[in-house]
């Protein structure tokens, strides 16, 4: 838990520098110091995976907090952080943990064009729902499709430590957003083990992740239209003893999204392709890639101005050219079912604000297939015995 | 054919009558030393989705808005901003929970936000349309 407010240490030291070598020197205003924060609550049941827990029992673990606050020092810089605790079951590491601390700069700012940078641990903007998916307020499901917002990535995926540029022109033809990011993610060992084995012992760390996107939105339409590219190489170091061999990982994303709304309803999409290499870890030498695809779609329907219907379709193959995941069991001799090459999710989720600050959400999760269930390098086979399983959750969530 | 060129006179003005009774947008209301005439949709959303915080003079803009109810909000929202009000609301919680950004203030009526807008430098804001406003700047929208 304490290295998940492990910061990089230089990145730190110039927000710190750039506080005090005068950039801010005015009192602040009480209209410049904004509060925010959310908890939530909720019950949660996977009977037959590992989802939530091992023993498929109704849990409570989906408890949500957070407490943001942001300075505007003055017209061009901004300091804003998120303090967070998680308790999700497996899905997420239990703790405290700080979604992201960043310093922002506007270096542009006129009418028709923005350009923001950021310092710090930096938030994801490259996909639909990752700068929202942390709040359970600003999420539009319980569980969002695991295809692309895969849960036990949650924490590299939020955010980073390092730079990145948000930037915004407008035309005559609409108006496109840019955005890059390159950083890194401190990986605790807890979250390493959700992520490649439980059985692990040594060191995981993320060399470098790099990002670029851009939005488009036409003039006088109602869609949006988007493209985000994601590099990143992770390195793992065994351990005496270790039953894996060091290695090295390389993760590289090819994604469209999607948005079209409507007065009263709403479709997003978001698809992608995923090269995932693999060298060493299982043994020296060993070399593998392959290459997995994922997408979803989601649909939204106000049903009254305080209740919202949400209904999507979500779809993983871990390797395009096995969908079926025929190859599993033959390449583990059997030790791993072919249902862990793929994962198929259809889910109702009903939204509904008893006042402006209050909300419960009632939600169903219809699946098939494992592959999206952690870990993900080597799978949980104990448990995860059934290729049909089903998840429920409610929550009940207070913001301010 | 008399009968369908009847039929056509009769929904050429039901439309004229319709276009009639189509409400006003809502004026989008400046303090009056903003020296900003006009704006385009896609600016004045640039605004109100915080993106764009000073004016070209260098002013901080201030932002305020009418409780999400109001229809004068919602018309604010779908005529002037051309956004749902729906994903107005979605936009300002990500704004307000990512770090990026605070929502507009928001005001309870039109006649306290006339008052904010007339007494605060850099201030905006919108208003149910009226003839005439004083001690403060309307500012054209273009498309």
């Amino acid at each position: 838990m304490q290295k998940l407010f492990k910061f990089n240490l230089k990145l730190l030291a110039k927000v710190v520098l750039a506080l005090t070598l005068g950039q801010v020197n005015q009192v602040m205003a009480a209209d410049d110091w904004h509060w925010h924060g959310f908890v939530a609550q909720g019950l949660m049941q996977a009977k037959d995976s590992n989802f939530v827990n091992n023993d498929g029992e109704v849990s409570a673990e989906l408890t949500e907090f957070g407490l943001n606050s942001a300075w505007q020092l003055n017209p061009s810089f901004r300091l804003a952080g998120q303090l967070m605790y998680l308790d999700g079951g497996n899905r997420y590491q239990q703790g405290l943990r700080i979604d992201y601390l960043f310093l922002n700069w506007t270096a542009i700012n006129t009418l028709d064009w923005q350009v923001d940078l950021y310092a710090g641990r930096y938030k994801n903007v490259h996909w639909l729902y990752s700068s929202t998916r942390d709040v359970a307020i600003t999420r539009p499901m319980i569980v969002l499709p695991q295809s692309v917002y895969f849960d036990s990535f949650r924490d590299i995926a939020v955010g980073s430590d390092g730079v990145a540029l948000q930037s915004t022109y407008s035309s005559s033809l609409g108006e496109i957003d840019f955005n890059w990011s390159v950083g890194a993610t401190p990986t605790p060992r807890e979250q390493s083990q959700r992520i490649i084995s439980t059985m692990i012992s040594g060191v995981t760390q993320q060399d470098f992740v790099h990002q670029f996107s851009s939005f488009f939105r036409p003039v006088g339409a109602k869609s949006q239209w988007g493209v985000s590219l994601l590099d990143s190489d992770f390195n793992y170091r065994r351990a005496m003893n270790d039953i894996f061999a060091d290695g090295d990982f390389t993760v590289q994303r090819v994604m469209l999204n999607w948005r079209y709304s409507e007065e009263n309803w709403e479709l997003s999409s978001e698809m992608y392709q995923e090269r995932v290499s693999v060298y060493g870890f299982y043994a020296p030498g060993v070399q593998r890639t392959q290459f997995g695809h994922g997408a979803y779609l989601m649909a939204r329907y106000n049903l009254t101005a305080s209740t919202t219907l949400y209904a999507s379709y979500d779809y993983f193959y871990g390797n395009k050219d096995d969908k079926s995941g025929r190859l599993l069991p033959v390449q583990t001799g059997g030790l791993i079912a072919d249902y862990f090459g793929y994962q198929r999710d259809t889910a109702l989720s009903l939204n509904h604000n008893f006042s402006q600050n209050w909300r419960a959400t009632l939600e169903y999760h219809w699946t098939v297939g494992t592959g999206r269930l952690g870990p993900n390098v080597v799978p949980d086979t104990m448990v995860n015995k059934s290729k049909y399983h089903q998840l429920w959750a409610v929550q009940l969530m207070y913001w301010f | 054919m008399k009968k369908s060129a009847l039929i056509l006179l009769l929904i050429f003005f039901s439309m004229l009558v319709h276009a009639d009774e189509q409400p006003q947008p809502p004026l989008v209301v400046a303090h009056s030393a903003v020296t900003v005439e006009k704006l385009s949709k896609s600016q004045l959303r640039s605004i109100y989705l915080k993106r764009q915080v000073i004016w070209p003079n260098g002013d901080k803009i201030k932002v305020y808005m009418l409780p999400a109810k109001s229809l004068t909000h919602q018309q604010f929202s779908q005529t002037n901003l051309q956004m749902f009000p729906y994903q107005l609301e979605q936009t300002w919680q990500k704004l307000t929970f990512s770090g990026i950004g605070t929502p507009p203030v928001e005001i309870a009526t039109a006649e306290q936000m006339l008052q904010l807008i007339q007494s605060t430098p850099g201030a905006i804001g919108y208003l149910p349309y009226v003839n005439e406003i004083n001690d403060a700047k309307v500012i054209q929208i273009q498309p």
